[in-house]
């Protein structure tokens, strides 16, 4: 019978084989959600979605892209705001 | 046209948007040919924004010319080494050598019986061990036995 604590939906449901042919119920914590470009919304590129555990232990140029604005804006959007500076 | 030899532009894309360049040649298509605080190579018209300033720079000029005309400008151009590179460390196996199938034949069944009669040889050797003790570093105390006097208490008769 399932613990009260394992029966929150937060977690997930993972079958998984043991070699001594079982198959048991595992119950693992959910990634997080993609990350979004905070001018529209759009799903950005280049930004890993993985749990805070993995995600310190990466290096720096592989949690965003290289370029200004990169992991905050899109391409789009990042565009605008470099040509609304160099024109104001 | 918009796009001359010497027109100043921002780039938009890249990893080098938002920096200061100047137009050297005109290619085929809608590329041009930039240099200045971005890295010297080919470039989409639509990925500059043209600015009001035009250089006095001769066609495909050099980065030297480049640097000089940018810091009459105040512009600063950050001069970086082009990264080598690093040789990756090449694994070796090791090798194994072939096992003959003969030697290995006959050595087996010989080290099988040396092995069982070192193991009876050192039983013997174990049991003599036992009984020839060397001196030993702790030295057994030795305990007479002494005779405990009772006190018989006798009720004296009136």
């Amino acid at each position: 019978m399932p613990r009260g604590k394992e029966k929150s939906r937060t977690l997930r449901r993972v079958f998984k084989k043991l070699p001594g042919e079982r198959t048991t119920l595992h119950y693992e914590k959910r990634k997080p959600s993609k990350a979004k470009c905070s001018g529209c919304d759009a799903l950005l590129k280049g930004v890993p979605r993985e749990r805070p555990y993995k995600m310190q232990n990466m290096p720096k140029t592989k949690k965003r892209p290289e370029r200004p604005y990169g992991g905050v804006l899109c391409t789009k959007c990042a565009r605008k705001k470099i040509i609304s500076q160099t024109r104001n | 046209m918009v796009f001359e030899i010497g027109r100043l532009c921002v780039k938009i894309a890249g990893r080098d948007a938002g920096l200061r360049c100047v137009v050297i040649e005109i290619l085929e298509g809608n590329f041009v040919l930039i240099d200045g605080q971005t890295r010297r190579k080919k470039c989409n018209l639509k990925h500059l924004e043209p600015l009001e300033t035009v250089l006095k720079i001769k066609a495909k000029a050099t980065h030297a010319d480049v640097v000089s005309e940018f810091k009459k400008l105040k512009l600063e151009i950050k001069e970086t080494k082009p990264k080598k590179a690093s040789e990756r460390p090449k694994k070796f196996k090791k090798k194994k050598e072939p096992r003959n199938k003969e030697a290995s034949e006959n050595t087996a069944k010989p080290e099988i019986k040396t092995v069982v009669k070192n193991i009876t040889e050192e039983k013997k050797t174990a049991s003599k061990v036992k009984t020839t003790k060397e001196s030993t570093p702790e030295k057994k105390k030795v305990v007479k036995k002494t005779t405990v006097k009772k006190k018989v208490i006798t009720e004296k008769k009136k």
